[in-house]
């Protein structure tokens, strides 16, 4: 199993993990945005860089590398918190205030960093969206895909395909629950959920009618995982009723 | 060496005293509304503890899209892992005994995690009716609970 380094804290950690897992062993905090432990690391919002130093490397020679997706290899050094790797961050954070200049985690975060307001251009049409891409990760994980992100540099978005209704969303809501500055819009009541523009008809309880999930979302999950689509027709309250009810009859007298 | 947690349902007396001990041991500030064991209580002294089987092939399992439902080798329980949660609730959806309990005060499901191999309520129940037992006894038949002494007259 690796053994490895972190600001001076020796760790040693599974075969197989990254250095923010070896970080968060030895107790020392490295900032994320894109990173959920649910999905694989990403690294595509740079704010948890770190400078490397392998052995046979000159001593004051340093690779930085993002915390999240590099491996926690064997004998290496990190420095979580050396002046040029503050300073990267320090950028990162300045120009995510600048394209998120209202949103309270980029405003939290770089605030910590020693920044009160962006020393660039802000941005006219401020957006809380992040470009953090862990709504379209997440989307893609459960086999749906039914968001990406369009177009490049200034003009990069997160949006279904040419702006319409996704036909392949199941409404869910996994990308707004996931979504860490809540951008994504969405309504949801007993009878309709509406997503990216797309409604959704709910599932009903056939025992008490209360609605629960969307029927595209029984309808994935049954085909995507063979849990039987029947487990999804009635409510949890009733299911465990019923359950209840079964043992006490199948247990009667012992 | 295997441990099964095992409820049996004709010992319970309905006194609630796991859900009180469950909701202390989970940090739910004794809110016995909302602890992972229920009992649903039939009549006098009469009850039916309802808490998460841990199946074997759960759907519970099986239908969490960010892997944060997982099988702990050492306590044979699925454990919610908070951070990997998403609060899409398909697991609420897809138990099909309804175990996977909603909390809409701490935003995530609640569910039986044997309290790491020691569950909290099992040292709590008067009658033995939650026991937690090596495999080879789980299947052994219950005494049944000498009612007679009780308050109530158990119908």
């Amino acid at each position: 199993m690796p053994n490895l380094t972190i600001d001076g804290v020796t760790v040693e950690v599974e075969e197989g993990a990254y250095i923010l897992q070896a970080a968060q062993k030895a107790g020392v905090h490295i900032p994320t945005l894109c990173q959920f432990d649910g999905l694989e690391p990403w690294g595509g919002c740079r704010l948890c860089v770190v400078d490397l130093w392998r052995p046979g490397w000159d001593p004051d020679w340093f690779k930085m590398v993002t915390a999240c997706n590099h491996p926690a290899e064997d004998g290496v050094k990190v420095f979580t918190s050396t002046p040029r790797v503050l300073e990267t961050r320090r950028v990162v954070l300045d120009l995510l205030l600048a394209r998120c200049p209202e949103t309270a985690l980029i405003r939290r975060l770089a605030a910590e960093h020693g920044l009160p307001a962006t020393t660039f251009v802000r941005n006219p049409e401020p957006t809380d969206c992040i470009l953090c891409a862990l709504c379209t990760r997440v989307c893609d994980h459960i086999g749906v895909s039914a968001i990406s992100s369009v177009n490049r540099g200034v003009g990069r978005e997160i949006a279904p395909p040419f702006h319409q209704p996704p036909p392949d969303c199941i409404g869910c809501l996994a990308c707004a629950e996931v979504c860490p500055t809540d951008c994504i819009p969405f309504t949801s009541s007993d009878r309709q959920r509406t997503i990216w523009g797309q409604d959704f008809e709910m599932l009903r309880c056939s025992q008490c009618g209360r609605a629960h999930i969307t029927v595209a979302q029984a309808d994935h999950w049954a085909a995507r995982t063979g849990v039987p689509r029947s487990y999804y027709e009635t409510c949890d309250v009733c299911k465990r009723l019923h359950h209840a009810e079964v043992f006490a009859r199948l247990t009667a007298g012992g | 060496m295997e441990m099964i947690y095992k409820v049996s349902v004709g010992r319970c007396i309905a006194c609630g005293k796991c859900e009180l001990a469950c909701a202390f041991a989970h940090g739910s500030e004794g809110r016995p509304a909302r602890t992972r064991i229920n009992i649903l209580r039939r009549g006098v002294e009469l009850g039916t503890p309802v808490v998460c089987l841990q199946c074997h092939d759960a759907a519970c399992v099986a239908v969490c899209p960010t892997e944060a439902l997982v099988r702990n080798q050492r306590t044979g329980a699925v454990d919610m892992v908070r951070e990997r949660c998403i609060q899409c609730r398909m697991c609420v959806a897809a138990c099909p005994f309804g175990n996977m309990l909603w909390d809409p005060v701490y935003n995530c499901v609640q569910k039986c995690d044997l309290c790491g191999g020691e569950p909290r309520c099992v040292p709590f129940c008067p009658t033995g009716a939650l026991t937690y037992v090596p495999a080879e006894e789980a299947a052994v038949r219950p005494e049944p609970l000498d009612r007679s002494v009780l308050a109530g007259d158990g119908r």
